[in-house]
């Protein structure tokens, strides 16, 4: 017994120590440097945010640009939502593993496509040219950079919104509407005013998480070369990190909002399952199939909506393939070669083994810290594990601009060329940045794991003979491998693709991540975009792979990961 | 010194919060027993188990196993396994390796794990099904690994928690008997915990009855159907009629009965639960030992005990059904009362007859040949032997 205590508080002290000097540690020396001067507490910094013009510019088009894709994701969202919780139609099962398909890319590898459809030579100005719509050539985005912006975040960020919508769909109890339907109201006023009322909070709390994601994207309006956004101005303020404490306040700021928008979104979500379920659901949902024509009408509109999220990527799947697309509608001079010289030349090469070796190093340690908060909050329900949890969830509304920035300042000047200073060596602190992004979903995955599995079954391990560490090894392990193996793959392929953290903390070309190597390739010359698309092809493809290997895995469930609460 | 108790259970007191699952619980079981632990659900006898398995601390008290102290080893190194209700098959090791898991943290030799395993399925009829995951079991295989499973370590004692809970009615009878025979082959100590009285008193070397934390009575099955100490102990091992009666205040013989003798109705609750057994207190004599009679006044009638009872005493007397039965008349040995028949029951092999006498509800079981005759409304004479009329001691 005393071995066992031991082991407990030893682990419940690495997790802290980790989380402590890898996550509140930055945080706390963002917020000390946004207050402080030379002669002690201030908040001029954080008051010029809103006094300076350029400074208010930013936060005013960064707030813009989240309430733009919060809405059109909404629009986006809500009736696919409806259409998959309650109704049944001809290849439902594929259409919901295809809606998380724009998930895999991050928007700003898309971007690059966009540009090519969009720009002044390109598809869409050169096809109305020849059409004899345009006079001359017309830069579409260049015109509206804003709407191009939005219309990429809101068509990579729909599918976190939606799978949001659809548990707060499926949490309601049929019986509340079965109740209003059999005293006299229509369906369409049993779904205004009991289903609509019933599934807001969960909707906020998705609309939340949506509006702080995109409040937070760095890398579409960098791409899209706009610079009055907070994401970038703080992306440009790295360089003077050590000077000038505007960056800090910008940093606080982002975080401020963030942390207050996921408490709000946790709020509402904890309401959401007080209210919309009478405990146990007291009838099995019965799926309403649609009529033909309902039928023809949802595919339509799916059609619309995945042609629509999937065209930024055919065209970087198209870039990939070809040697020039230029003033012309459809690429020219087809190939294969960049996706050989993705993988062959000195910089991807190194962009792609450094980005497998960080993502397996991030995977490992949350897998060792998943499983080991899930156990001390679920098995052994210590003193403090509530906090632990807490804590472990606190990344989630940690946006990794914020966490980069804040080992740039911290851990440089603490540990100047050691391991642990970014400007030497990032490789530790971008994997640790990489594993506490994802953390969540780990602890999740190993919580979700935990609960379902029965103690009695360590129990009887425990009964026969096996120690602590043998009955988790021989029993708790092998039950929720399934569970540790969907999220891990989730760490690592997100990993892959973290994009914030790399752009920020690597620093030279030696240690450039995948993400960071496409966005130096895009704009180099020699056919530097067409690299830089086939080695974004690789990542979709391993993205895409790992998504569905974790939803084969998870199965339903793996919707939880990406919720709110 | 004879050897000590495979299992003692001396003073254990267990709280959850504000609940007091067990209330210094003390009881003995010899070598080779089949010990079983009867109460009804939430009683806290799983409690008392899992406390002798050690995957519960309890408050205060101590546990030994054969006059060890094993209050301190954690659940690991006490070497007693335990059948689980729900079976706790690990369903991610097949039948073998569910079987091997204790064989494997006791670090035996390879072979000889095979052979044991082996030799364990074959005891319990399922030789073939090694390879078998416990999914593609049903629930009567299932129990078998598990028996199989904590009887191939070949230990001192077995916990089994509630065996047969999950089987039906044919089944359970199945595993009645081969659990019994199990037991009878391995002469290792079994601890059997059920809310079902049917599988204690058919497979009980001895038993304690467990109610509201505290133990009840401790006996063999037969004292404690018979003779049992208390009105719950009477009740929940078989069917009863409690006829409440008072010491008669003139002694028919004319040998005054004095209070020194008088049977203990409500002694302090120490004491109470210290001589939890008529069997093991001050005893009243058995059927047919003692001549001892006593008048007792009840609803029904002045009617005779085979124990004394102090003249004025409350009291009340215990009358099993399959006892009562419809007298041609008034005889020698018989406490009789004139009854009306309110209902009939056929259960197969016998009736169940209710009948009202004096105010008071009774129940008779008659076999079926007996009572056929027997019509809703009538009236007549019942009768109880004197010496199947059981005063209860508490």
């Amino acid at each position: 017994m005393r071995r066992l205590r031991f082991t407990t508080w030893f682990l419940i002290l690495a997790v802290a120590v980790f989380l402590g000097v890898f996550l509140l540690w930055p945080l706390a020396h963002v917020f000390a440097r946004a207050t402080r001067d030379q002669t002690g507490f201030t908040l001029s910094y954080l008051r010029n945010l809103f006094t300076n013009p350029i400074q208010i510019e930013a936060v005013g088009m960064s707030f813009l640009i989240a309430a733009c894709v919060t809405v059109t994701c909404t629009v986006i969202a809500m009736p696919l939502a409806w259409l998959f919780a309650r109704r049944a139609f001809a290849g439902k099962a594929v259409w919901s593993g295809l809606l998380l398909l724009p998930m895999i890319l991050p928007p700003f590898v898309s971007a690059v496509g966009m540009k090519i459809l969009f720009s002044r030579a390109g598809a869409l100005s050169t096809l109305m040219m020849n059409l004899g719509l345009a006079n001359g050539p017309v830069d579409w985005l260049g015109r509206f950079p804003l709407a191009g912006i939005v219309l990429l975040e809101s068509l990579h960020l729909f599918p976190i919104l939606y799978l949001n919508l659809v548990a707060a769909l499926g949490n309601i109890d049929p019986s509340l509407e079965e109740a209003a339907l059999n005293l006299g109201a229509s369906p369409v006023r049993v779904f205004r005013r009991v289903t609509l009322p019933l599934a807001l909070p969960g909707m906020f709390a998705g609309m939340v998480l949506i509006f702080v994601w995109s409040f937070t994207e760095l890398g579409t309006p960098l791409v899209f070369g706009m610079r009055r956004v907070l994401p970038v101005m703080i992306y440009d303020s790295v360089s003077e990190i050590g000077t000038n404490p505007a960056g800090y306040a910008q940093v606080a700021f982002v975080l401020v909002i963030s942390a207050l928008g996921f408490w709000i979104s946790k709020r509402l979500i904890s309401r959401d399952r007080s209210v919309a379920t009478l405990g146990r659901l007291s009838v099995g949902r019965k799926e309403v199939p649609l009529t033909r024509t309902g039928t023809w009408l949802a595919t339509g509109f799916l059609v619309v909506v995945l042609g629509l999220a999937v065209l930024p990527h055919l065209s970087v799947i198209l870039l990939s393939v070809s040697r020039r697309w230029f003033l012309t509608v459809l690429p020219q001079g087809w190939t294969l070669e960049f996706f050989g010289r993705a993988l062959n030349s000195d910089l991807t090469r190194e962009a792609v083994l450094n980005s497998l070796g960080l993502s397996l190093g991030a995977t490992v340690i949350d897998l060792v810290l998943g499983f080991g908060i899930a156990w001390l909050c679920v098995r052994k329900r210590v003193f403090g594990g509530d906090w632990l949890d807490a804590l472990s969830m606190l990344p989630l509304a940690v946006p990794g601009l914020v966490i980069a920035f804040g080992y740039m300042g911290c851990f440089s000047g603490a540990f100047p060329n050691t391991l642990l200073d970014p400007r030497f060596n990032p490789m530790i602190l971008l994997a640790v940045s990489y594993s506490i992004r994802r953390l969540p979903y780990m602890v999740r995955a190993a919580h979700a794991g935990l609960e379902q599995v029965s103690t009695t079954y360590e129990e009887a391990a425990s009964n026969l003979g096996a120690s602590p560490f043998r009955v988790v090894w021989r029993v708790t392990l092998p039950l929720i491998s399934a569970n540790l193996l969907a999220g891990a793959i989730l760490c690592f392929s997100f990993s892959m693709l973290e994009v914030s953290d790399s752009l920020i903390l690597a620093q030279s070309e030696r240690f450039y991540p995948i993400t960071k190597a496409i966005y130096a390739l895009i704009d180099s010359l020699e056919n530097g975009v067409n690299v830089a698309s086939a080695l974004g092809v690789w990542a979709m493809l391993l993205l895409g792979a790992g998504l569905l290997w974790a939803t084969a895995l998870m199965g339903k469930r793996i919707g939880q990961m990406f919720r709110a609460g | 010194m004879p050897t000590p108790p495979a299992i003692e259970v001396c003073g254990v007191t267990k709280r959850f919060g504000t609940v007091t699952a067990l209330d210094n619980v003390s009881f003995s079981v010899e070598p080779g027993e089949l010990f079983f632990l009867l109460g009804p659900s939430g009683c806290g006898k799983t409690t008392l188990l899992r406390i002798l398995a050690g995957l519960e601390t309890p408050d205060t008290g101590t546990i030994r196993f054969k006059g060890r102290d094993v209050a301190d080893l954690p659940p690991y190194e006490r070497g007693a396994p335990m059948v689980f209700q729900n079976y706790a098959l690990w369903p991610h090791l097949n039948v073998r390796d569910n079987v091997a898991f204790g064989l494997v943290e006791r670090k035996v030799a390879k072979a000889e794990i095979g052979s044991r395993v082996d030799d364990a399925l074959n005891r319990v009829g399922l030789s073939g099904y090694g390879t078998r995951m416990p999914g593609q079991l049903s629930g009567g295989q299932q129990q078998r690994v598990v028996l199989a499973r904590a009887l191939v370590l070949n230990p001192p004692v077995v916990l089994l928690d509630e065996p047969l809970s999950n089987l039906d009615a044919k089944l359970r009878v199945e595993m009645r008997a081969e659990i019994e025979a199990l037991h009878s082959q391995s002469h290792i100590t079994f601890v059997y915990v059920t809310h079902d009285q049917a599988d204690a008193l058919s497979l009980a070397s001895r038993m304690a009855v467990i109610n509201a934390g505290r133990v009840s009575a401790i006996g063999t099955p037969l004292d404690l159907y018979l003779r049992p100490p208390n009105a719950f102990c009477a009740d929940f091992l078989g069917e009863a009629n409690i006829i409440e009666g008072r010491g008669h205040k003139v002694d028919f013989a004319g040998t005054a009965s004095y209070p020194a003798v008088a049977v203990e109705r409500d002694p302090p609750r120490d004491e109470q639960s210290r001589t939890p057994s008529r069997l093991e207190g001050p005893v009243p004599p058995g059927p047919a030992g003692d001549r001892a009679e006593s008048k007792v006044e009840t609803a029904v009638g002045v009617w005779m005990v085979a124990s004394q009872v102090a003249p004025g005493a409350t009291l009340r007397c215990l009358v099993r059904p399959e006892n009562l039965q419809p007298m041609g008349g008034p005889a020698e040995g018989f406490n009789t009362c004139e009854a009306t028949i309110t209902g009939i029951r056929m259960n197969g092999p016998t009736v169940t007859v209710a009948l009202e006498a004096g105010g008071l509800m009774l129940r008779a079981t008659l076999l079926t040949q007996q009572g056929a005759a027997l019509r809703k409304g009538q009236q007549g004479l019942w009768g109880v032997a004197v010496a199947n009329t059981v005063v209860l001691p508490q």
